[in-house]
């Protein structure tokens, strides 16, 4: 109890400071400056194509979104905006739902944006490609009129669910005109794509920067503001740093410099930091436990193992603070689904080998048992994450062969051989829990070969029936209480955890305005920032 | 002259068949595989697609067939097609090697003119201030991790003197003309290649240091003192000339390197060279690139030792009685 209430003190306070940094009040009381260059960057390096149909992970997505739109977008309160979609209602039975499209939208070669284009998205590439399971129950779509699109299903489908698919990564909407006919994954367009949103590739220098323009044709002729959007890639944080420090980068998103960086460009109050603009990506560490290994497939196991790691550690000294403990799998910040009431598994060594002794495993010769520990090493903290934990486990009297294989080999291992007993991994995911958090841990989430889904090898009727229903259930209040039992049984379990839930900083010059808004503001069309110059 | 030129291109074969070879094992042997990454990335599960990349790949055929084919295709000049980038390898290739090129060449040069002259300060003024000074500074230039130096230059000369850009090869969106572009890259181009160019200028030194002294000591010198020569007509036209022949190996064997590029200042630099290209083409397991690379460097590197063994020619008379 203790623990949860420094946390919540702790996320308030946090909360003010940013608050404080901010001047929030003084931000909203000034009317938008038009015209300059924005150079922007993230923490991470060029992506393979500026756009990549199914996903791609980050950098592709932060590139893409500056052209192409979604229906919806959703703030930082977890409300859902209009975009390319003015209205969204379900029928009486949730089996369709009716769209109603923007007017007078066009595409950035002078097409029309049609329903005809939402249609072709629907079926042909968000189904088949981008989503996935997540709209296998998506039977049909029909252009009603010009802006009119009806999409039926063949089960009921919950508004939050359909409305977080829409305004999620899989919900891009591309242009049916130059995508139909030919292979969507391969296709050239995918390297300068054409959209409705505010920017319109002028250039892609690979290995250096993209450059986007104002698409003066834009549906809102308020936006965007800014004349320029140059997106920059440094391979090395440092040099973001130093980049910021010579003016020459306006923002940078997901931890660009750094962490000892932050505190000393802000403290010369040219740079602001800010940490909101991610619960819609909240990214978390995981640790699961292979479902197919002895000892390790025991929950009382697993639990000896949670209480012998310190969270508040990981977060503190492996993450400098940009990072909180996670209370079980599910962030901590999804304000609608998360339980607070789920088993918490406080750091307690003494505690963690009486368990250990009871479930039968007492030591011998200074050992109990010997796992293998496999830590994905695509984020520099998973290499001192897997470090710490095979501290952490030898600290209860456990042996702990330790790999960190680079990013192909940690695929391999864990998601296509399972050849592990004890994986850390990541995820990210939006509020919806529905197919993103809980594929992790249900039956048809096991696909050999697919990362990001169920490696564990966890296979529990009851859970599936949870997540079944929640899937179809139509009523808030019924989905909520369904994720709470999710959340429970998977904490007694313990398939899979998550150790930290981190908590990425922005960082952009005092004169930029208007950013971090939304819920996944790196993804966002970035129509509304503005330079304060 | 003729001998040789036809010697090493004979060579060239058999060191191409090599590297191909060796390096497909190699990137066979290693864990993981192309279609892990690229499904992964694209967060793809659902197995009959999985199934239909891999024919899309050619992985779906046994690694013999697979080099049989690649060995058939760089035959034909062919380096087949990158779907990482959505490109043929050939265009990825030569889309990063202007930069990489441009690099590398003004780095040597860096080297070459620092090193050579800082070497034969030191031999002329040996065991004096000025020998340990460039002694110390080549030590310091050696030791000094290249990205660090690269760090520490560019906080120097674009963060606090605000003279230089933070890395770049181009001022984004300004293109006036090609004086002007030239100038630009040129700009852009000179903390990079000093780093990088004081790093290898720190063993030319050692190099040309050691060399002039052991020539210094050699009956010819004496003999052109005794001639009644001045100090500097017998310093660079007797012991610099004869002097250079280890420089000319070491240059030889830095020239092999070029395509290679430097992962770790284009990094600190952002410059969009070959070296980040190859990096992450090994951990995406995207073995056309990794191979188109390797093929063209053991080109450069065949190219630059015939370079080489020319110009030993050329400095060295003797070389060719033998």
């Amino acid at each position: 109890m203790f623990t949860l209430s420094r946390r919540h003190f702790l996320t308030t306070a946090v909360a003010g400071c940013f608050a404080l940094r901010f001047e929030a009040p003084a931000q909203a009381a000034q009317t938008p400056k038009r015209g300059g260059t924005l150079t922007a960057t993230w923490g991470g390096f060029e992506p393979q194509a500026l756009f990549v149909p199914p996903g791609g992970g980050s950098s592709p997505y932060f590139t893409a979104t500056k052209v192409l739109e979604r229906l919806l977008l959703v703030d930082n309160e977890l409300n859902f905006r209009p975009v390319l979609a003015t209205n969204i209602t379900p029928s009486a039975d949730f089996r369709s739902y009716t769209i109603k499209l923007r007017e007078n939208v066009t595409w950035h070669d002078g097409k029309p944006f049609t329903a005809e284009d939402i249609v072709f998205n629907a079926l042909q590439y968000w189904k088949p490609i981008a989503a996935g399971v997540a709209l296998k129950a998506l039977t049909g779509a029909e252009a009603i009129d010009k802006t009119t699109v009806v999409l039926s299903f063949d089960t009921p489908i919950p508004v939050f669910f359909l409305k977080s698919i829409l305004a999620g990564k899989s919900g891009l909407v591309i242009p049916k005109h130059i995508y139909e006919g030919k292979d969507i994954i391969t296709n050239p367009a995918n390297n300068a794509p054409i959209g409705t949103g505010p920017f319109k590739v002028k250039e892609w220098v690979r290995g250096s920067h993209v450059e986007f323009v104002r698409n003066e044709t834009y549906w809102n002729p308020e936006l965007p503001y800014i004349d320029r959007l140059v997106i920059r890639w440094w391979r090395d944080p440092a040099s973001r740093a130093a980049a910021f420090e010579a003016g020459q980068l306006d923002i940078g998103t997901f931890n660009p410099v750094p962490a000892p960086d932050i505190k000393r460009l802000t403290s010369t109050g040219r740079f602001t930091a800010s940490q909101d603009g991610y619960l819609g990506a909240a990214w978390v560490a995981t640790i699961e436990f292979n479902s197919r290994r002895d000892i390790v497939n025991r929950p009382e196991v697993r639990r000896a193992l949670n209480h012998a790691i310190d969270r508040d550690f990981i977060a503190d000294t492996i993450y400098f603070g940009q990072a909180r403990p996670a209370q079980g799998f599910i962030p901590s910040t999804n304000t609608l689904f998360f339980d607070n009431k789920i088993p918490v598994y406080a750091f307690d060594q003494d505690k963690a080998g009486k368990l250990l002794d009871a479930a039968g495993f007492p030591l011998k010769a200074g050992s109990r048992f010997k796992v293998n520990l496999v830590s994905a090493g695509w984020f520099e903290e998973n290499v001192k994450l897997g470090q710490y934990l095979k501290q952490a486990f030898e600290d209860v009297g456990i042996t702990v062969d330790l790999a960190i294989p680079d990013r192909a080999t940690s695929f391999k291992r864990i998601y296509t051989d399972y050849d592990y007993d004890i994986a850390v991994s990541n995820n990210s995911g939006s509020a919806e829990l529905v197919p993103q958090w809980t594929q992790f841990v249900t039956t048809d989430g096991i696909v050999k070969g697919a990362a990001f889904r169920n490696a564990n090898g966890f296979s529990s009727p009851k859970l599936d029936q949870i997540v079944e229903k929640l899937s179809i259930e139509t009523s808030t209040d019924k989905r909520v209480a369904l994720a709470h039992e999710f959340q429970q049984l998977v904490a007694s379990e313990l398939p899979i955890t998550s150790l930290v839930e981190l908590a990425p900083s922005t960082i952009a010059r005092a004169d930029v305005r208007n950013h971090s808004n939304a819920a996944d503001y790196m993804d966002e069309s970035w129509s509304d920032i503005w330079l304060d110059r | 002259m003729r001998r040789i030129l036809l010697r090493r291109l004979v060579q060239i074969v058999p060191l191409l068949l090599g590297v191909i070879v060796m390096n497909f094992v190699l990137i066979q042997l290693a864990p993981g595989s192309f279609l892990d990454v690229m499904t992964a990335e694209q967060q793809i599960s659902d197995p009959a697609m999985i199934e239909k990349l891999r024919v899309v790949y050619g992985v779906d055929q046994p690694a013999v067939v697979q080099l049989g084919k690649y060995i058939l295709s760089v035959l034909q000049l062919d380096f087949g097609f990158s779907y990482r980038q959505n490109a043929p390898v050939f265009d990825v290739i030569v889309a990063a090697l202007p930069a990489t090129v441009i690099l590398m060449l003004a780095s040597i040069s860096v080297a070459i003119i620092v090193g050579v002259t800082a070497g034969v300060i030191a031999s002329v003024k040996v065991n004096t201030f000025w020998d340990n000074l460039v002694s110390i500074a080549a030590v310091f230039f050696f030791a000094a991790p290249t990205f660090w130096l690269g760090i520490m230059l560019t906080i120097l000369f674009s963060v606090r003197l605000g003279w230089l850009p933070v890395g770049g090869m181009r001022t984004i969106g300004g293109t006036h003309g090609p004086v002007a572009d030239a100038l630009d890259v040129a700009h852009h181009l000179l903390l990079p290649a000093l780093s990088l160019g004081l790093f290898y200028a720190a063993t030319y030194v050692r190099v040309m240091r050691a060399s002039m002294l052991e020539v210094f000591r050699l009956d010819f010198v004496r003999t052109a003192r005794a001639k009644g020569l001045s100090r500097a007509r017998v310093v660079v036209v007797h012991v610099l000339r004869n002097a250079m022949l280890p420089i000319v190996t070491l240059v030889g064997l830095q020239l092999g390197t070029v395509l290679g590029g430097s992962v770790v200042i284009e990094a600190v630099f952002s410059w969009p060279g070959i070296g980040s290209l190859m990096l992450d083409s090994v951990m995406s397991r995207n073995f056309p690139v990794v191979l188109g690379v390797l093929v063209l460097s053991s080109l450069v590197v065949a190219v630059a030792n015939t370079a080489v063994d020319l110009a030993y020619l050329k400095l060295d008379p003797r070389i060719r009685a033998r």
